[in-house]
């Protein structure tokens, strides 16, 4: 896979209460993606960036919420959250910087 | 913890304190808990943060706020633990502040010195005796009538001391200038109010005369377009009067609202008189008193207290004196510290002396204080409810109080020769 697309596809950690939930309870991490990323993309991008073996990836694309303006209706974007399982024994590590 | 003090020089002292890590990281731990419990951060709900996304965030500048306190607490715990008694705010120098190794630093301060009060044998003290005589009370009210005389018009001409009112009107080459004319204007010679010349040049004018002045404004003269320039001014004289002194009557009493008569005046002013007299004595004494314990007691000053002192004179100073903040660099604290070192060296010499001896001012003597205070004002009662209303008023009577009772209790202990002075030398020696 295209490594310059690699480096694209992740966008940012989801930090949540879910999220800190999920990762305790079943080493899986969230991340937000760009909105045409595939599951094997997001895959490849963990494993490449966070040197780490993904056992599995769910998406799921978040609505952007309708806001009004005045008269008119405004819709904020869509964005697309990854849910990402680690092997067992993995873990990446948010905190503590580069 | 571990403390050891080094004397530096004089009273400075040196003291090297070490705080173990684990009392600093049982400190931040507590803090970052109370702190996980309020804390909101974006994606969870306040109080919902995991603990060690708090501790990452917030470690460092928690750390640093314990340490600031850590080091003022210890610090005090350090002085009492030394028995040391230190005088103003020591100035702190961290050693290691590294993670995990504790800390170490210096704290650099001066001490209380210890004061040895010398005895007082040999010790003399001059202290002034004076009384009111008739005379001094006949001079007073001479006075008193020299300040209400009153005004009668004469048939002569104008002398020095007298006032005449006039019409006046200026011009400048025959022209006229911005407030050049006055009508019925009160004038009184020997004044010095109008421009030189003037009054000197309307001495001898009759009533209903006219003059004509060719006289020149000053340089520095407040009017700029006039100042510098020759002027005539034409005057014209219409009353001349010369003071007249009052009667020293009944009615020259009740002037200054004093019933029964010119005797009871006599009276009033002679217990004002008196009630000076006596002040101005036991203040003569006491600076007496004052300047013989400095002189006896030769002790070192912490410096860091005279700062302090000299700060706060200074800024009595501008406060009088209305200066702006901005211009405070003309009234340098550095100008003080005379003054400011004779102050602290007392005050230390004073506290000393009220602890040694247990010196006391029980609630009778701070109301007669009070009382005593209060009888120069018309209302006596009201300005002793005063007093009475705040506690602060009152502390600074009681302190007044209890520097009365040193002094008289030094007075006790040293030899005091009388000296008699009349009423006027020792009014007048400022």
């Amino acid at each position: 896979m295209n490594q310059e697309r690699l480096l694209k596809v992740l966008l940012a950690p989801h930090l949540s209460e879910k999220s800190s939930v999920v990762a305790d309870a079943n080493n899986q991490y969230v991340f937000r993606v760009v909105t045409d990323a595939s599951k094997p993309e997001i895959k490849a991008a963990v494993e490449h960036l966070f040197n780490v073996s993904v056992d599995a990836v769910r998406v799921s694309t978040v609505k952007g919420k309708i806001k009004r303006f005045g008269q008119r209706m405004g819709q904020r974007s869509d964005w697309k959250k990854a849910y990402v399982t680690l092997k067992e024994g993995q873990e990446i590590s948010f905190m503590g910087g580069e | 913890m571990q403390v050891s003090v080094e004397t530096t020089a004089g009273l400075e002292r040196r003291m090297t304190v070490q705080v173990p890590e684990d009392r600093i990281a049982s400190e931040v731990d507590s803090r970052l808990r109370q702190l996980a419990r309020t804390t909101s951060i974006k994606g969870f709900r306040p109080g919902k943060v995991p603990f060690k996304m708090v501790q990452q965030r917030y470690a460092d500048q928690v750390r640093q706020e314990v340490l600031g306190d850590v080091i003022q607490s210890t610090y005090f715990e350090a002085v009492t633990q030394e028995k040391l008694r230190p005088a103003g705010y020591p100035s702190f120098e961290p050693k290691s502040l590294e993670q995990g190794k504790g800390i170490e630093y210096v704290a650099t301060f001066e001490i209380m010195p210890e004061i040895t009060l010398a005895g007082f044998d040999g010790v003399t003290i001059e202290k002034p005796v004076a009384s009111v005589t008739d005379a001094d009370v006949d001079t007073m009210l001479e006075t008193l009538r020299k300040q209400n005389a009153g005004w009668q018009a004469v048939e002569r001409g104008a002398a020095d001391g007298d006032r005449i009112t006039i019409d006046f009107k200026g011009t400048i080459d025959g022209a006229e200038f911005q407030g050049n004319k006055g009508e019925n204007v009160p004038v009184t010679l020997g004044g010095k109010r109008m421009i030189a010349g003037f009054e000197e040049g309307l001495v001898g004018a009759k009533a209903g005369e006219e003059r004509t002045l060719d006289l020149q404004f000053p340089d520095n003269y407040g009017y700029k377009e006039v100042a510098g320039k020759p002027v005539q001014f034409k005057v014209s004289v219409k009353q001349v009067e010369e003071p007249q002194l009052p009667e020293l009557d009944d009615a020259f009493a009740a002037k200054f609202g004093v019933e029964g008569g010119i005797a009871a005046l006599r009276g009033e002013v002679r217990a004002n008189m008196e009630r000076e007299l006596e002040q101005r004595l036991s203040s003569l004494v006491k600076q007496q008193v004052m300047d013989k314990l400095l002189e006896i007691n030769n002790i070192t000053v912490p410096q860091a207290l005279v700062m302090q002192e000299s700060q706060a004179l200074a800024q009595q100073m501008r406060e009088n004196m209305q200066l702006p903040a901005d211009k405070s660099g003309s009234l340098s604290p550095s100008m003080f510290e005379e003054q400011a070192k004779k102050r602290v060296t007392l005050g230390l010499i004073l506290a000393e002396l009220v602890q040694c001896h247990n010196l006391k001012v029980d609630a009778d003597a701070l109301r007669r204080k009070v009382e005593q205070m209060a009888a120069g004002y018309d209302q006596p009662d009201e300005v002793v409810k005063w007093f009475y209303a705040d506690k602060r008023r009152l502390g600074e009577v009681e302190s007044m109080a209890l520097e009365e009772r040193v002094v008289e209790w030094v007075l006790g202990q040293v030899q005091v020769t009388e000296k008699s002075q009349g009423f006027n030398d020792l009014m007048n020696r400022a």
